[in-house]
């Protein structure tokens, strides 16, 4: 029963903390409360109660011999060891921290985030909100890959998944680290058939993600930078066209552009694109209203992509 | 109940010292607090009082009180402090304070790198996220903070995509996050009488006003999802469309080709004409007028472009 376990575990720890000397094991199989059975049995489940105290971060020390023990080893867990122990937070800090927190929506980051809040919630300092910070992240979705991810970046185990994209589905990468960029998680690493860093979109592992059974495949390459790699697209303006839009409408775009010429009915507006497919799908949403002049062949593009709706 | 002795444990050892600096919290407080129900939590509370040091005389066990669903502890024995931090922990507050900093402007960022030393606490440790600071911003958004903070109404000239207007509008903000790399605000809308969505950089001019002036927000649940519902196959091609509208599609399922969407959109206009700009790699599975509606207007666009 999870109930009898649980006590014994609380008990174990409860009575290392207290004592300033270490504890044998016959002293503490026959006074901490729980440990019944044969004597292999009690053995066995003390042996499984230190693993299982260490899993949850707990250092059991383990005593040199007290010259009085013989052979048998002591245990105890050092205050200063278990306690966190942190540089004074000032109310203003838990506040930040609590906001800070609230940003992870259900991934996996937040059970960890605000167990870490409640720790510090214990240590008797009050909140204070003085400041606006009403801004957060909202993720696409709660990214389920993060913690295998995360795991294979801290034992350096490549990773392979499928991928959706255009050419190569199958892909192969030892991953550098996820990266949080405008409410998306994306992966960079290096990818083993491209032989080169890329970055993938999380969303876009389309299968399980598994790990190789080996650890410290690879080496993260010192000095890596992953806002080196990031695609630079997005910054500079590379394409310029001319649209026709007709007066009153199409506003947005009128905002981003500027009016070359006025007619009665429209204005040629001169105005910069970024990424094609991006910028037709704009002029297409904008229906009759709006009519590409220039280049030709972006206005070709966009005849090919209404011919595409065959009846 | 498949939650393991490990997970108990660590929470018990937890809410000892957190009960120890919020005596008298509610029970139901600290379910929201320890994120589990009430249930358990009062399991764990009488499993916490049976447990204590070798003896186990009364003397020797924690020592707390439950009445009246309230808690206070009395003794604690040797679990005065919280325990220090996990790795995952401290790597889960650093980034989400990186998080932070990528939003604010640099008055507050260095007070928060202050915060995350203190937090690292001189642990050397590999931190496998990395938080991209961007530069999207808007006059407008400290404005906002502080109404959604002081519960101010706006007035708003908005620029609608949706809609291809320019409106204004009186506006009780309610919420601002980014995603699909912009800045989104949600609030009351006085002139939709709903909740709304309004993308920040297309706020064109934005002030305070009195809050009586605005009709209040109806106290019932306002949905942003509309009453008709649309089924849509998505080709890989045209993913995009799914993963910036996360929030509209109701159920979704993929296959080879690509995805099966459903949603109910609250704005029709706007989706058809996004499903234009999409060439054929959307097509509208329901209802069928939907369909027609944009083979007539993509003929109507084809029109325009005779010459080729």
């Amino acid at each position: 029963m999870s109930d009898r376990k649980t006590e014994r575990l609380i008990n174990l720890t409860l009575a290392l903390l207290a004592t300033k000397r270490y504890l044998k094991k016959s002293e503490i199989l026959a006074n901490v409360a729980g440990y019944e059975g044969s004597p292999e049995s009690q053995d066995r489940m003390f042996e499984r109660d230190k693993d299982d105290l260490r899993s949850l971060g707990i250092d059991i020390e383990v005593g040199d011999l007290d010259i009085f023990f013989e052979d048998e080893p002591g245990y105890r867990i050092a205050q200063n060891s278990y306690e966190l122990n942190i540089t004074e937070l000032t109310p203003r800090d838990l506040a930040l921290l609590s906001v800070a927190a609230n940003y992870w929506n259900g991934s996996i980051l937040a059970a960890d985030a605000q167990s870490g809040i409640r720790k510090l919630n214990s240590l008797g300092i009050p909140t204070a909100f003085d400041f606006d910070l009403r801004i957060k992240y909202k993720f696409e979705n709660p990214a389920q890959h993060l913690d295998i991810l995360s795991e294979a970046i801290t034992t350096r185990r490549s990773v392979t998944f499928s991928y959706d994209s255009y050419s190569l589905k199958f892909r192969q990468i030892d991953p550098y680290r996820i990266l949080i960029w405008n409410g998306y998680w994306y992966l960079i690493g290096f990818d083993h058939d491209r032989k080169d860093i890329r970055i993938f979109k999380l969303s876009r592992m389309v299968s399980d993600i598994k790990l190789s059974k080996k650890k410290s495949v690879f080496e993260i390459p010192e000095e890596f930078d992953a806002e080196k790699y990031l695609p630079t697209i997005d910054l500079q303006i590379q394409h310029l066209a001319k649209i026709r839009v007709k007066k009153g409408v199409g506003l947005i775009l009128r905002e981003r552009g500027k009016v070359l010429q006025e007619a009665e009915d429209s204005d040629l507006v001169e105005i910069g694109y970024e990424n094609e497919a991006t910028f037709l799908r704009e002029i297409l949403w904008n229906g009759t209203n709006v009519e590409i002049i220039e280049p030709i062949n972006l206005r070709e593009l966009l005849v090919s992509t209404l011919n595409e709706f065959v009846l | 109940m498949s939650e393991s002795a490990l997970d108990r444990t660590a929470r018990a050892l937890d809410l000892i010292p957190y009960l120890l600096e919020h005596q008298g919290i509610s029970i139901t407080e600290l379910a929201t607090v320890f994120g589990v129900t009430e249930k358990q939590i009062n399991e764990d509370l009488i499993l916490i009082h049976m447990c204590g040091l070798p003896g186990y005389t009364p003397l020797e066990l924690i020592e707390m009180y439950y009445e009246d669903g309230f808690v206070t502890v009395s003794d604690p024995q040797s679990l005065k402090r919280p325990r220090k931090m996990t790795r995952s922990e401290v790597a889960a507050m650093l980034v989400s304070l990186d998080m932070m900093k990528s939003l604010q402007d640099t008055q507050l960022v260095a007070e928060i790198e202050g915060l995350q030393n203190k937090i690292r606490n001189g642990l050397q440790m590999e931190i496998p996220y990395v938080v991209i600071s961007d530069t999207l911003t808007s006059p407008f958004v400290k404005v906002i903070e502080v109404a959604i903070m002081k519960s101010q109404a706006l007035a708003i000239e908005y620029l609608s995509g949706s809609k291809d207007e320019r409106s204004l509008r009186n506006i009780a903000p309610l919420e601002l996050y980014v995603a699909n790399s912009q800045i989104y605000l949600v609030a009351w809308c006085e002139k939709s009488g709903a909740d709304r969505t309004f993308r920040v950089d297309r706020i064109l001019a934005c002030s305070v006003i009195e809050q009586g002036s605005l009709i209040p927000r109806p106290k019932r649940n306002q949905s942003m999802v509309g009453d008709n519902q649309v089924v849509l196959v998505v080709d890989h091609a045209a993913r995009s469309f799914v993963e910036e509208n996360q929030n509209i599609i109701q159920s979704i399922e993929q296959n080879e080709r690509g995805y099966s969407a459903v949603l109910y959109p609250v704005d029709e206009e706007w989706l058809i004409r996004t499903i234009i700009g999409y060439g054929n790699k959307i097509r509208v599975e329901w209802p069928p007028a939907m369909a027609e509606s944009i083979q007539v207007r993509v003929e109507a666009i084809s029109q325009i472009y005779l010459d080729i």
